[in-house]
């Protein structure tokens, strides 16, 4: 007899639909699993024989055959079990077949029969409401993740019996209690907020340093909230002891609440790392990883399923301190993300891509030393600049649109009054960004950071003390064509931030202070 | 071949001096040795042929004697050309790479002292060093370990002179020496390197792409063979040869030490003018300018402070720069060398109202949003301020007004 089952199995970011057929007949007693499975699934044989006999049903001594098709998709993980369980129990007949093509199942068996939590209940539940599952079966503890999802039933089944009983048209388990204070433990300082009722991203996401913290560096201030605004990558320049950390921090506080979908995405990520997630991501990722950090480690792929940091950073903001430390390789591993705001990783046995559209912010000491222009007190040779220029020089810096540096005598003063508050700064940035959306609306962007160039031609309107500045820029050889773009995609943000539809000369004027070009002492060998 | 030497007329160098400059290179090992005390070094180099092999050759003074004896009867000069263009094939680089000896008549005046080379190996051509040095020659000299002021100093400084028919000299170091030669190229003209090894080897690798540039607008000059290094005492050598081409030598940035201060003092020795730039006096990248200042150099403020020092010298200039600075010599780049005071006068009052303050310390955004200067207003001048070239960026985010060109 041949009954059939429907679960999800996760490849990457991307969630498979996989279909158990059970196929039982007569023959030689034994149990066979098809269909790419890793040992994960390999070795749901011995716990699904254990959790049906232990469970009270039978066992049926025949030959079984389940196939998890399509059969060309790997299948990893635990959490395929309990459909092959309930699909081989309704083969055998002890279990209705009409109800298992409407919901899915999704968990991993103990040998007792009990229903364990299997990672990655978010996306799978996203998934089986697009696939039009009437609803889904899974653990009392991945429950509250998977509820987070519109538009389907959830229903909690704890022990294998309950899933018979739901699939025989029964009610599930109660929901248990939610263990939300106990699950803030190791969640660092991931953004999301745990209070928050659950539906999207309505609360303001407030908590955290506040940008009312930082002392002076006002043109410092002004670059972040330009970079916030229009969603430019920037690099912090200035001696130990300056704030650059500090301020680098607090970007995450003055960006826009995640949208719905952002929100749904930024959780899914964090569910496919094995973290508890109770309720929708409300604030947007910051992450700074160690300058230590491999390539591996920033983009993913280390070992099969595991996620990277620009993948973590998706719809947030990685902060790269000690830009200079970090090795070459793991810079260069920046370029796919920074330019097409996603990961492909390919290895042997598997590849995947992952979503990583990030806003990147580095903080890097001007030389060796960090004291490079802080009075006389530098006291790196030539030799030693031109190789901290080095490593910060290429692709990477190519993909910077500001930068600022922040000096000594004003972080120093503790009296200087806050300039202003993340609530304020972020207000104004909202404002911003309202406007780019308006504009960019025919458009598939969302940020000025991210126009191309007919975008740029379309929506950057100088006023002719602009353009002449512009010319002259390039007459002198100031500005490359890249370079002219960037500075262009800036000017357009401060013009936002100031609620100007025309990008006037104190725009560019600005933009051409903040962009990251080499110093005297850095461009004079050709 | 040494009378062909003499006329002139054949490049190359004459056998004697050719085997003065092979000895030199045997006796590299030794000659750094002594480098440890300079002026010794500098009178050693002072000494004819056979009284230097007695004083520094060691245990080796029997066997260099043997071969010195013999070199004339090889031909190694035509040897090392040879192989010299074999190099120049696989480099790519300097294919005209010429020998000149003080017996023939293009050979520098400048270099008649009594320490002075007896050969010279000229990169980009003995008619172009010719040229040069028949104009009136400014050694820029400095410290190694330059801040951004001083940069922007020998830049300009180099950038107004070169512009002014006054040709450069400098060596091709860090800092204020390799800032010359590129304020030289900016305004189009060549300028005269003095290497302190063979020319085949002495360029640090990150001053290739600059050195390449000056070779190719104007020349490199070394006194040693093609491959040898030059190690310390080439270098300090070289700044005698500096400091004798030159009629004026600037010090543009330095710290009081002897090795800062080595070569502005050779050429007080020399007799030639000496010139400083002073600095703050805070800085100790300033000390060594201001002490020279102290001891009565000539102070310079810019190219037009050095061109007034020039006449004074009683060079025979005025004629060919009046000549010369209409034409060939005219600036390349256009706004770049505009005369500071005309573009300061027809500047807009908040401009020139920004460039006073960044000039008097208010040089960040944020010192002069403290002064009272609305941010905008603020960024929006620095930035026309240094589009139009009269303001450059600094280390640490400061701004820096630009040399005066005049």
């Amino acid at each position: 007899m041949l009954a059939r089952a429907h679960t999800f199995t996760i490849d990457g970011l991307r969630t498979r639909h996989v279909t158990v057929e059970v196929d039982v007949r007569r023959g030689l007693p034994g149990f066979t699993i098809v269909g790419l499975a890793d040992a994960a699934v390999r070795e749901a044989r011995e716990r699904i024989t254990a959790a049906i006999l232990n469970s009270g049903y039978e066992f049926p001594a025949r030959r079984i055959t389940a196939n998890l098709a399509p059969g060309d998709v790997r299948k990893a993980g635990p959490g395929l079990d309990l459909a092959i369980a309930c699909a081989v129990l309704a083969a055998s007949g002890q279990l209705p077949r009409e109800e298992l093509d409407r919901v899915a199942l999704f968990g991993e068996m103990a040998l007792d029969g009990a229903v364990r939590p299997a990672r990655g209940a978010l996306a799978v539940a996203h998934a089986a409401q697009r696939a039009g599952m009437r609803a889904l079966a899974l653990a009392g503890a991945s429950a509250h993740e998977a509820r987070l999802i519109d538009g389907l039933e959830v229903t909690v089944v704890e022990h294998l019996r309950s899933a018979v009983r739901v699939c025989s048209g029964g009610p599930g388990d109660a929901l248990p209690e939610r263990a939300g204070a106990s699950a803030r433990a190791g969640a660092g300082e991931r953004a999301r907020d745990e209070e928050a009722g659950g539906r999207p991203a309505d609360g303001d996401g407030l908590a955290g340093p506040d940008l009312g913290d930082v002392r002076g560096q006002e043109h410092a201030v002004r670059a972040i909230v330009i970079a916030a605004a229009g969603g430019h990558n920037a690099l912090l320049s200035g001696p130990p002891g300056t704030g650059k950390t500090m301020l680098a921090q607090r970007i995450a506080s003055i960006l826009p609440p995640l949208s719905s979908a952002e929100a749904v995405e930024v959780t899914r990520i964090h569910s496919l790392t094995g973290e508890r997630v109770d309720a929708l991501a409300t604030r947007r990722p910051f992450r700074a990883p160690h300058h230590s950090i491999t390539a591996a480690g920033l983009v993913g792929g280390a070992s099969r399923g595991s996620v990277g940091e620009v993948v973590l950073a998706h719809n947030g903001v990685l902060f790269l301190d000690e830009l200079s430390e970090f090795s070459r390789a793991t810079l260069e591993a920046l370029r796919q993300p920074l330019e097409d705001g996603r990961v492909a990783i390919a290895r042997a046995n598997h590849s995947a891509v992952y979503p990583a559209r990030f806003m990147l912010v580095a903080a890097t000491n001007p030389c060796p030393c960090g004291y490079a222009g802080d009075g006389d007190r530098c006291g790196c040779g030539e030799a030693d600049m031109a190789r901290h220029r080095r490593r910060l020089s290429g692709p990477l810096l190519d993909r910077i649109d500001l930068a600022s540096v922040l000096r000594r005598e004003v972080a120093d003063d503790p009296r200087a009054p806050a300039l202003t508050s993340s609530a304020r700064a972020r207000e104004r940035v909202l404002d911003a960004r309202a406007r780019q959306a308006a504009r960019l609306a025919g458009d598939d962007v969302a940020v000025n950071a991210h126009m191309d160039v007919r975008m740029l031609q379309r929506h950057v309107r100088l006023d002719a003390r602009g353009q002449e500045m512009l010319r002259a820029a390039s007459r002198r050889g100031m500005l490359s064509a890249r370079g002219e773009h960037r500075v262009l995609r800036v000017a357009r943000t401060i013009a936002d931030l100031d609620g100007s539809e025309r990008v006037r000369a104190q725009d560019l004027g600005a933009a051409l202070a903040l962009r990251p070009e080499p110093t005297v002492t850095g461009n004079r060998a050709a | 071949m040494s009378a062909a030497g003499r006329t002139g007329g054949e490049p190359g160098a004459c056998a004697r001096c050719a085997r003065r400059s092979w000895l030199l290179s045997m006796l590299s090992g030794p000659l750094d040795c002594c480098a440890r005390d300079r002026w010794r070094l500098i009178e050693l180099l002072a000494l004819a042929d056979e009284e230097l092999l007695r004083a520094v050759a060691g245990t080796r003074k029997a066997d260099l004697h043997a071969q010195y004896a013999r070199f004339g009867s090889e031909p190694p000069v035509e040897e090392t050309r040879t192989r010299m263009r074999e190099t120049d094939a696989q480099g790519g680089i300097e294919a005209d790479v010429e020998t000149i000896c003080h017996h023939r008549r293009d050979y520098p005046h400048a270099l008649d002292g009594p320490a002075a080379p007896h050969m010279l190996e000229v990169a980009g051509g003995a008619a172009r060093l010719a040229e040069l040095a028949s104009a009136p020659v400014v050694a820029v000299l400095g410290s190694t370990r330059a801040s951004d002021y001083g940069i922007e100093m020998a830049r300009g400084l180099a950038r107004g002179l070169a512009a002014s028919g006054v040709s450069v000299a400098g060596s091709v170091t860090d800092g204020i020496a390799a800032a010359a030669h590129a304020g030289a190229l900016e305004a189009g003209a060549g300028s005269i390197a003095v290497m302190g090894g063979g020319l085949g080897v002495a360029c640090p690798a990150r001053w290739r792409s600059l050195y390449e540039r000056v070779v190719h607008a104007g020349c490199a000059v070394s006194e040693l063979p093609h491959d040898c290094a030059g190690r310390r005492w080439g270098q300090l050598a070289s700044a005698r040869i500096l400091v004798e081409l030159a009629s004026v030598a600037v010090l543009v940035e330095a710290d009081e030490t002897a090795e800062d201060l080595f070569a502005a003092r050779l050429a007080r020795a020399r007799g030639r003018t000496v010139a400083a730039i002073p600095g703050r006096v805070t800085s100790p990248l300033s000390r060594g300018t201001h002490a020279l200042l102290m001891d009565g150099a000539s102070l310079v403020r810019g190219p037009g402070d050095v061109l007034e020092l020039l006449y004074r010298c009683g060079e025979a200039a005025a004629g060919r720069r009046s000549s010369a600075s209409g034409s060939a010599w005219a600036p390349v780049s256009a706004g770049a060398t505009a005369s500071g005071e005309d573009s300061q006068s027809g500047l807009r009052r908040e401009l020139r109202l920004t460039l006073e303050r960044v000039g008097a310390g208010c040089d960040t955004p944020d010192k002069l949003t403290r002064a009272g200067v609305d941010a905008a207003e603020a960024l929006l001048a620095l930035s026309e301020l240094e589009l139009m070239g009269l303001l450059a960026r600094g280390d640490g985010g400061r701004y820096l007004p630009t040399a005066p060109s005049n």
